[in-house]
């Protein structure tokens, strides 16, 4: 059964799940929201306007590049890719979520 | 998808980004996810009512929607509304000089003494400072008003205090003169809540004169005197008081103008 996620905390991983996705190759707005999708088994859905926004400022602070062109389906679309402040951020990030959820996991299991 | 076309405008212009190109091209991006939700839905065998239903869904809060894109370009905001005050106060207080210093060379005139005599003087300088606080202060103040939902004037008023105490500590720290910022202060929350308060154009100007008159009477009393004469000097500060009612019709403009071109979160 789909687990509703409360959005203050899906707020705090958003940034690490883009950077993880985009460090796997160029998505546009559609793809990341598919391939949020499919990777979580459908646990991550992003609602409430919080793909484009989150893409939108790991664009200001130079995590990623995002440029328009024609992709292989003939459409035009806005590509995000990683910079390389952006790998270096996803590989920041994902050690602090590790040793994070590693820390809340010892926290809820000590009870 | 006529529906989404129209949800996607008003996210777009709600979203509160100064930059026209910038809410074109978020829109833009809105409506190619859509072309490709609606895509894929098709390819899954769902029909074109289900799919619209589909996508109304995921814009179930344009609101909110709005309101992240808001929280993402709230600096290039706040630039432009800095930008709006700045080109708001120098032109409103260009204006105001213009005219109070037109009019009290002419008083001059009228009381026999050369308009050059008047306005060369270091008095003319102080004017001028006190004029652009004043201007500064007033526009500053209806700048803050947009910062807040409910109760917009007190809460203004309690910022631009608070604003003005520390300048001028810190003016008064550094050994500077710091008492116009307290006057532009004082001058724009009297004549903010004239505004407020009196719906008739002519009570105000008649109230910025008197106040500005029983101002002037004060200093009078309290400065030095000098060679002016009361009633010269009266009339000096009355025509401050009808170049301040002008202010507030001029800053109220300039303003609208200005910030109307600015789309609201």
């Amino acid at each position: 059964m789909p687990v509703e996620i409360d959005r203050e905390l899906m707020k705090g991983s958003i940034s690490l799940l883009l950077l993880s996705l985009l460090s796997r190759g160029e998505m546009y707005g559609y793809e990341i929201f598919q391939e949020a999708a499919r990777r979580s088994a459908n646990a991550f859905e992003f609602k409430d306007g919080t793909l484009y926004p989150a893409l939108h400022l790991l664009e200001k602070k130079g995590l990623v590049n995002a440029v328009w062109r024609t992709g292989d389906n003939g459409r035009e679309r806005k590509y995000y890719s990683l910079t390389s402040s952006g790998k270096k951020a996803a590989r920041e990030y994902e050690r602090q979520w590790r040793y994070l959820t590693g820390a809340v996991k010892t926290v809820l299991e000590s009870q | 998808m006529h529906c989404a076309d129209a949800l996607i405008a008003r996210i777009a212009a709600s979203s509160g980004i100064p930059s026209r190109k910038r809410r074109e091209e978020i829109a833009r991006e809105l409506r190619a996810h859509v072309e490709d939700f609606a895509s894929s839905a098709r390819l899954e065998g769902h029909g074109e009512g289900e799919i619209e239903r589909m996508v109304l869904a995921s814009f179930d809060h344009p609101a909110r929607f709005a309101a992240n894109f808001a929280w993402v370009y709230r600096r290039e905001r706040a630039m432009v509304r800095l930008a709006i005050f700045g080109l708001g106060t120098v032109a409103t207080a260009a204006a105001v000089s213009a005219v109070v210093f037109a009019m009290q060379a002419g008083a001059a005139l009228g009381f026999g003494r050369a308009p050059a005599e008047v306005l060369a003087s270091r008095h003319t300088a102080i004017e001028a400072t006190d004029i652009l606080a004043t201007v500064a202060a007033y526009v500053g103040l209806l700048s803050l008003e947009n910062f807040f939902q409910s109760r917009r004037l007190p809460k203004s008023m309690a910022v631009l205090v608070s604003i003005s105490v520390v300048l001028a500590c810190a003016f008064a720290l550094a050994g500077e003169r710091a008492i116009f910022l307290i006057f532009g202060c004082a001058n724009a929350i009297f004549l903010r809540s004239l505004e407020e308060f009196l719906v008739s154009g002519k009570s105000r100007l008649v109230a910025a004169t008197a106040y500005f008159g029983l101002f002037g009477a004060f200093f009078f009393a309290v400065l030095p005197r000098s060679s002016v004469s009361l009633s010269a000097w009266l009339v000096s500060w009355a025509i401050m008081g009808v170049g301040y009612h002008l202010m507030t019709l001029i800053g109220a403009f300039i303003g609208r103008e200005l910030s109307g071109r600015l789309p609201q979160p």
